[in-house]
């Protein structure tokens, strides 16, 4: 992985454009089996229509998870020290999600390079369906 | 909320549980959620990076939750299922998580706290920590936190 030096960040810098396919209920199916998350509202219509909704929704927790392989493709999963989201509002099938991640913080922990960063999920419309704080750890400049 | 001070639920803890992180489930979590690694997909990339096992995505300890078979804390807040939903969620890692290993922890309720939703009536958050820890070593590796809602009920 291609982390960037900590030296080469600046409170205000943005990660690398990140926006997913439009999502399927086979991609929520796929999380279901992976998590062993298996609520229904999450994959069978039929329940979710009689709680009244339009259709299932994802799990939050794939967004979560779709949105920490954004913030992996940029720093490593191995620089990850904390990872915390809050959810918004229901991601749904044919949703484009998009990951904008800031930096936020720069070493105020009293810790080796570390730096926060402030994430937003949004879908197609630019409603934000998930934000997001995580702690990373940035190598050092050679 | 069927308890009357639900506060007093705050240190409410379950048993403790036993999770051999799989090394199929770590893979089969990293595509579902499209990450393209070679460390958490391929056992010899992972181990020609200088670890034990594949590499485990960010939110992977959410994967141990579903399986637990001990008593979770946070039944004994008797929510109605129809108005729970999932508000927060939080990991911090200690070191990388990678299959092979052997964690132990236990689920303790960290947090209640309740609040006036907007159209009236009481919200409750309830948060529930785990500290994952290898079993041979004690050393930790990830701690999850999760807080569930519980939204006032229909008028």
């Amino acid at each position: 992985m291609n982390a960037p030096c900590f030296e080469d960040v600046a409170i205000g810098d943005t990660g690398p454009a990140f926006t997913t396919k439009p999502l399927t209920r086979t991609d929520f199916v796929r999380y279901a089996g992976a998590s062993g998350d298996f609520n229904p509202m999450h994959h069978d219509e039929t329940f979710a229509q009689k709680a009244g909704r339009p259709t299932v929704f994802g799990h939050g927790m794939y967004t979560a998870g779709v949105c920490s392989r954004a913030v992996a493709g940029w720093v490593g999963i191995e620089n990850v020290r904390s990872f915390g989201c809050r959810f918004v509002a229901q991601v749904w099938p044919d949703d484009v999600l998009s990951v904008t991640q800031t930096v936020a913080e720069k070493d105020k922990i009293d810790a080796g390079n570390l730096v926060g960063l402030d994430i937003a999920v949004t879908n197609q419309n630019g409603e934000v369906v998930m934000t997001a704080k995580s702690q990373v750890v940035l190598p050092s400049r050679a | 909320m069927a308890i009357d001070n639900v506060t007093d639920l705050v240190g409410e803890r379950g048993d403790s549980e036993t999770w051999k992180v799989e090394e199929g489930k770590v893979r089969e979590f990293a595509v579902a959620l499209g990450f393209d690694d070679p460390r958490c997909l391929d056992l010899e990339a992972a181990r020609a990076a200088g670890l034990d096992g594949l590499l485990a995505p960010p939110t992977f300890a959410m994967a141990s939750t579903f399986w637990m078979r001990g008593t979770a804390p946070l039944r004994k807040a008797e929510f109605d299922r129809k108005r729970v939903l999932h508000g927060e969620q939080e990991f911090v890692c200690h070191k990388p998580l990678v299959s092979g290993m052997v964690l132990e922890g236990v689920p303790e309720i960290v947090d209640v706290r309740q609040k006036e939703g907007k159209r009236g009536g009481m919200m409750t958050f309830v948060t529930t920590e785990i500290v994952w820890r290898e079993k041979d070593s004690g050393d930790p590796v990830v701690s999850t936190s999760s807080t569930i809602l519980e939204t006032a009920p229909a008028k």
